[in-house]
């Protein structure tokens, strides 16, 4: 695909995945902070309708009198579990060779500026770690490649690594379970949002409106 | 008198605020949202085009908002703060017939500050951390004043009510609301409610004591500093270990004695001007129930103004208040002002329907009555053809005139009918007597005479009033020259007209109107009759001469003899 200023695009999409990832890690806090006190007073369903139409800002959840303190989320401080920050910034970056079927007119992206842009997230923090994410980059590009549908974008790999090494998350609780419950229905509909969003930037980035960044648009 | 005073706190407030009973209640029953109202919605145009609100705009309303009520200026920077948002909200909702769920969702992505203050808001609604405070406001003025008007107003006539029967109907009405909550299922202790309780154990005491506060930490500093954490999670509920917490907290100070001197009387200046009791209302409905409580319990008793409608505070068992309204008055001073001046003009309309009686029955007087003026005329007739015979012409003439005056002064007011029907008893009896002369074909002839002038005035109505007795000369001829008043004799006896027949009448004679001065007679015409009578001499009835002629001088002589 011709970007007007390709570093750039590549820098930029690098940069909207990986808030992407930091979104999706801070909706899990907000849901979780919910069951602390709030239970009966919050519909969970208000926090996934205000997270999909912010994506990939946070804050507004915030207006639902949720917040992510060391307190509602003590369960969360912990060394293990900041882990899984770069693992879910990576579980986006595998799916990155999708970008392939975005079309421009006849125009797509190139084998190797969808490399690249997987490097540029992976050089900002992203890491599978302890290798709990099965899948991978060329697993997906070959997936794509073939015109074959891509497995669901699950939750399995976060509930196994809870399960693994967050002990305080592990254990049977109301507000575990209600976790462990609540992040299946939010990885697959985050997906879709963050598939869509994606697409929306590089044709942004092909038209040359993406030059600048996101953060600094509002 | 003055209205008495509570005191109040209420939560994140170490203040207390004064609720002054009744009034308190009243200004909020009566207070206008619309100047607020106005204000807000030009914020929210504002907004609109800016993307903000402005700020100036908001201050001024919500300075206008805090004062409908104590309770609303205490929160004013909490529970209130959004209260100009409350009413754009509400204003957008109902100007667009959208529910805040449609509005929320428009503003879900906010481009704007306003949308974010109007989403951040209704996401508050929704999650129960606030209500749309603008709408609570009007909804609990309307419920101010359908309790008021339920426990005050009068059924139908303004009668003052006893006060058992004014507890009885607020009792009703909160048992209403109270079975109403019950059968929806609300539990009675999630509704609003105020507690009582002494400055020092309200639950922001410590802040609102703040300087003996200090002096008292500074005695238990250390071991207070060693006690640790012993706060307990907001939402844990704490209703049964209530006791357990306070005993804990009061291990700490159980070894107290009383301080110094010196801090004791720190403390005595420092409790001094404070309540003996303050209250603690949760929420604004409490607030509202409790005045109505305290109005109760102090033997206020309010009633709406009869003239303007409005509540007041009544202290005797009138139904007017002593507000001061656009006419400078109070409402009781104006009826009263209004009650003198309905008198006023009654008395007037009386009087004015009296003169107008009286000018119907002058009017009614002043035509000559017309079976008077038939019974004039038959005499006239009468007396007419009698003429030259018992009567002569001039007295003919005089009675005429006298009559024609007569009938001129009643048209004009200045006689009466009974005055006429008088004068023409007077001509009956002188036709009679001309009758009768005429009959006893007597050369004397009936005199018309004037009837005398009284002495007095004075005598006249007397003389009227009192019946008088015709003596007939044929009836008893010893007495047929005295003409004898029935009850007073003083009166002087009226001329007797002698007839010339040998049956002598004795005839009342008619009294004509008197005039106390030259001028009244003037008016009445009676000097123009005088000037007629000097100028014009009476015109003579010549008796004809009859005079024997010969034949010659009858048919004349011929000149051949015959």
């Amino acid at each position: 695909m011709n970007f007007i200023n390709e570093a750039a695009a590549v820098n930029g999409l690098a940069d909207y995945i990986i808030k992407c990832g930091v979104c999706l890690y801070n909706s899990v806090k907000y849901i979780y902070s919910l069951a602390e006190n709030d239970f009966y007073n919050v519909n969970i369903k208000d926090v996934l309708k205000i997270m999909l139409n912010n994506m990939p800002d946070t804050d507004p959840i915030k207006t639902l009198g949720l917040r992510i303190d060391d307190y509602t989320c003590r369960e969360m401080q912990s060394e293990e579990y900041n882990r899984v920050l770069p693992l879910m910034v990576f579980s986006l970056a595998v799916r990155i060779p999708v970008l392939k079927n975005v079309k421009n007119g006849e125009d797509s992206m190139t084998d190797d500026q969808l490399y690249r842009l997987y490097t540029a997230v992976i050089d900002k923090g992203a890491e599978n770690y302890r290798d709990i994410i099965t899948e991978s980059f060329l697993e997906t590009k070959y997936l794509v490649r073939k015109g074959k549908k891509l497995p669901p974008f699950t939750a399995d790999w976060y509930k196994s690594y809870i399960y693994s090494s967050v002990p305080a998350l592990s254990e049977i609780t109301n507000k575990n379970m209600f976790l462990l419950g609540f992040v299946d229905v939010l990885f697959a509909m985050f997906y879709s949002c963050v598939e869509d969003g994606l697409s929306r930037k590089v044709l942004e980035y092909a038209a040359g409106e993406g030059t600048v960044p996101d953060e600094n648009k509002e | 008198m003055e209205a008495k005073i509570v005191q109040f706190a209420v939560r994140d407030n170490n203040n207390l605020f004064k609720l002054e009973l009744y009034r308190t209640l009243l200004h909020f029953t009566e207070f206008d949202f619309t100047y607020f109202w106005e204000r807000c919605i030009d914020a929210g145009r504002s907004a609109k085009k800016t993307g903000r609100l402005p700020q100036n705009t908001v201050a001024n309303a919500k300075n206008v908002i805090s004062g409908v009520h104590p309770y609303v200026e205490a929160l004013i920077n909490s529970d209130f703060s959004e209260i100009v948002t409350d009413c754009i909200i509400e204003y957008i909702c109902h100007s667009e017939r959208i529910g805040f769920e449609e509005l929320w969702v428009r503003c879900i992505s906010p481009k704007n500050l306003y949308e974010e203050a109007i989403f951040s808001r209704i996401s508050q609604y929704k999650v129960g951390k606030a209500v749309n405070q603008w709408e609570n406001i009007v909804r609990l003025q309307e419920y101010a004043r359908n309790k008021l008007a339920f426990i005050y107003d009068c059924d139908g006539e303004n009668v003052p009510q006893e006060e058992a029967v004014l507890r009885t109907r607020k009792e009703y009405f909160d048992l209403a609301y109270s079975m109403a909550a019950n059968e929806l299922g609300i539990d009675g202790e999630k509704l609003p409610s105020v507690k009582v309780s002494s400055p020092s154990l309200a639950p922001n005491a410590t802040f609102m004591n703040a300087k003996v506060s200090k002096a008292i930490y500074r005695r238990f500093a250390e071991a207070l500093r060693l006690g640790g954490d012993m706060s307990v999670p907001a939402s844990k509920n704490c209703g049964l270990i209530k006791d357990r917490l306070a005993m804990d907290a009061y291990a700490y100070v159980r070894g107290m004695k009383r301080p110094a001197e010196i801090d004791m009387r720190f403390a005595l200046e420092a409790f001094a001007g404070e309540a003996e009791e303050i209250y603690l209302p949760d929420s604004f409905k409490a607030v509202i129930d409790l005045e109505f409580d305290l109005i109760m319990k102090n033997g206020i008793v309010l009633r709406r103004c009869e003239d303007c409608g409005r509540y007041f505070a009544a202290y005797d068992d009138g139904f007017l208040c002593n507000r001061v309204n656009s006419s400078g008055m109070t409402c009781r001073q104006q009826f009263e002002t209004l009650k003198a001046a309905i008198a006023e003009a009654a008395e007037a309309e009386r009087e004015s329907n009296e003169a107008a009686a009286e000018e119907d029955r002058d009017k009614k007087q002043d035509t000559v009555p017309p079976e008077l003026e038939k019974r004039g005329q038959k005499i006239y007739n009468a007396l007419y053809k009698r003429v030259g015979k018992a009567m002569d012409e001039k007295e003919f003439r005089e009675w005429s005139r006298y009559l024609s005056d007569m009938k001129r002064n009643i048209k004009t007011g200045e006689a009466t009918t009974d005055q006429l029907a008088e004068f023409l008893d007077y001509s009956d009896r002188l036709c009679e007597e001309v009758k009768s002369a005429v009959k006893s074909k007597s050369p004397k002839k009936p005199e018309f005479r004037y009837p005398e002038e009284p002495s007095e005035h004075t005598e006249q109505p007397q003389r009227q009033e009192q019946p008088e007795r015709i003596v007939f000369a044929d009836e008893d001829p010893e007495m047929a020259h005295i003409h004898v008043p029935v009850e007073d004799e003083s009166v002087p006896l009226p001329e007797i007209i002698k007839a010339a027949s040998g049956a002598e009448v004795e005839v009342k004679p008619f009294r004509p109107e008197t005039f106390d001065s030259a001028a009244d007679a003037f008016i009445a015409g009676a000097f123009a009759a005088a000037e007629e009578k000097t100028k014009k001499k009476p015109a003579e009835i010549k008796t004809p001469q009859w005079t024997r002629l010969t034949r010659e001088e009858a048919y004349g002589r011929r000149e051949d003899g015959e």
